[in-house]
């Protein structure tokens, strides 16, 4: 069943700039997508067309069957989004703090917000973090606070632009411990790289962008081999013809 | 990222933590008042207040006065401007300023206040968790017409959570600016437009992005707040920074 579907989706900026272009595309309950492509190519852009942050030249973006447009606030809570910069998307003094935000705004009472905010957590394995303060986080830590913050609104769809950028090796295997936790969970996940060797070997579809376009769209072995002339590097193991192992192994 | 303010949280559970945040910030108000009209006497009295207050609740003081140091620095230039600006009896003389009895006490006493006041916006600071500021801001500003407390107590949120975050990137700056030879330069005022435009750009960038990833989380100004519940005790401390307010204004002059 589909969860995500995007119908001739195009953006041009105020000055004229095309940012993404005509972007026909579903993605099904349960997924797991890659999107990849060099900068500037649109990733981020279209990503953010998803929960309604920004607002189509043309075309449309259907949560579960229902408009962006037409509910935005809908759009926000079942797909999340974790950005690239970790530290500018953290509004609590605390990890608990900042977990509640997103409850906080969808008006649930106290105790629904600690239990959401706690579960969130525990799912996270942040439990014993709630009183902590945020800006002493690690980078890893930080992106997971990010993930357990729309957790906690009950968000169906995950979407993570760059979630590894800037991230040491502890740091990218957290991280992407608690991505597959969430997929194995039920969620789907959408994420951007321009480094395709630290989520690949999970992702049941790669998608790849040029010029705010989706140049090429299928299961990752069929479209590994088109990366390199967009400007995506490919994986060592592909190079050297062996199949491509999780950084968690 | 370490430690970056004096001005921020310390966990702990001392009479100041316990007490209800709206009832702390009128208790700051009240003080910080009787601290700027006092003479010497009511400037002790609520000096030893404070330290009390500072004793009971553990905090590390060495690290705060280290952390400080800025604002010492600052204190000490209105203490110098109030002592070479005053009229009366001169003690010295030197390049045509004359340093009097007058200036002197007056330039202790300005400093006095404005460290006592930082002292307790400190107190205030270091026992009020940011969501409390931002919910005792929003319950007082309640009752006003015309003012939108909402929003106000949740720019007054974002600021205190935001400060370490600017420091940092403000240091971090300095940081690549010193490696690239700014201390070559003498003319302060170059370095500073320097430094403020590269941290101001940043800031505002950051603020953009914030602005975004609130949006993606729903934001919106009616969100559920933590309530807060007046107690006895909140009374009680009130009535004791008042019955404070009294006696130091009924202290005599010297």
């Amino acid at each position: 069943m589909a969860i995500l579907e995007v119908d001739g989706l195009s953006h041009r900026f105020s000055d004229g700039a095309v940012g993404i272009e005509d972007i026909q595309l579903t993605v099904r309950e349960g997924g797991f997508t890659v999107l990849a492509g060099p900068n500037g190519s649109g990733k981020s852009t279209f990503l953010r067309h998803l929960n309604g942050l920004l607002t189509p030249t043309s075309g449309d973006v259907r949560v579960q069957g229902v408009s962006v447009r037409e509910d935005p606030r809908r759009a926000r809570q079942l797909v999340g989004m974790v950005f690239q910069d970790a530290d500018s998307q953290i509004v609590g003094e605390t990890v608990y703090d900042d977990v509640a935000f997103g409850p906080e705004n969808l008006m649930l009472d106290r105790q629904e917000i600690h239990q959401r905010v706690m579960g969130a957590l525990v799912a996270l394995g942040m439990s014993d973090m709630a009183g902590q303060r945020t800006h002493l986080l690690s980078g890893g830590e930080k992106r997971r606070l990010a993930i357990a913050g729309i957790l906690a609104m009950g968000s169906e769809v995950i979407v993570l632009d760059e979630p590894f950028s800037n991230l040491d090796y502890p740091g990218v295997r957290q991280v992407l411990a608690a991505i597959l936790d969430l997929h194995a969970r039920g969620r789907t996940i959408l994420l951007t790289t321009h480094d395709l060797e630290k989520a690949i070997a999970h992702a049941d579809r790669l998608l790849l962008m040029e010029k705010g376009r989706i140049v090429a769209d299928g299961p990752p072995d069929a479209v590994l081999s088109k990366t390199e002339p967009l400007g995506v590097r490919r994986p060592c193991a592909v190079r050297w013809g062996r199949p491509v192992e999780s950084w968690l192994s | 990222m370490a430690e970056l303010t004096a001005f921020r949280y310390h966990p702990g559970a001392s009479i100041l933590h316990r007490v209800d945040p709206r009832f702390k910030l009128g208790c700051l108000i009240i003080a910080s008042m009787g601290a700027l009209n006092g003479d010497a006497a009511a400037l002790g009295l609520w000096s030893i207040a404070s330290a009390a207050l500072f004793a009971e609740m553990r905090m590390p003081l060495m690290t705060v006065a280290r952390e400080l140091r800025y604002f010492a620095l600052l204190i000490l230039l209105v203490v110098l401007a109030r002592t070479l600006t005053a009229a009366g009896e001169p003690l010295i003389r030197f390049w045509g300023v004359a340093l009097t009895r007058q200036g002197l006490i007056e330039g202790a006493l300005a400093g006095w206040r404005l460290g006592l006041v930082v002292m307790l916006g400190l107190l205030f600071m270091a026992a009020t968790r940011t969501w409390q500021v931002k919910s005792a801001v929003e319950s007082l500003l309640k009752p006003v017409p015309f003012i939108p407390h909402k929003r106000i107590a949740a720019m007054m949120g974002l600021l205190l959570r935001f400060i370490p975050l600017i420091l940092s990137t403000a240091r971090d700056t300095a940081d690549a600016q010193r490696a690239r030879g700014i201390e070559n330069r003498r003319n302060p005022v170059f370095r500073l437009i320097k430094l403020a435009v590269p941290l101001l750009r940043k800031t505002f960038l950051d603020a953009d992005r914030l602005a975004t990833a609130m949006d993606a989380r729903c934001y919106t100004e009616s969100r559920s707040t933590q309530p807060l519940f007046a107690r006895g005790g909140d009374w009680a401390f009130l009535g004791a920074v008042c019955g404070l307010s009294f006696l130091a204004l009924s202290l005599p002059c010297f």
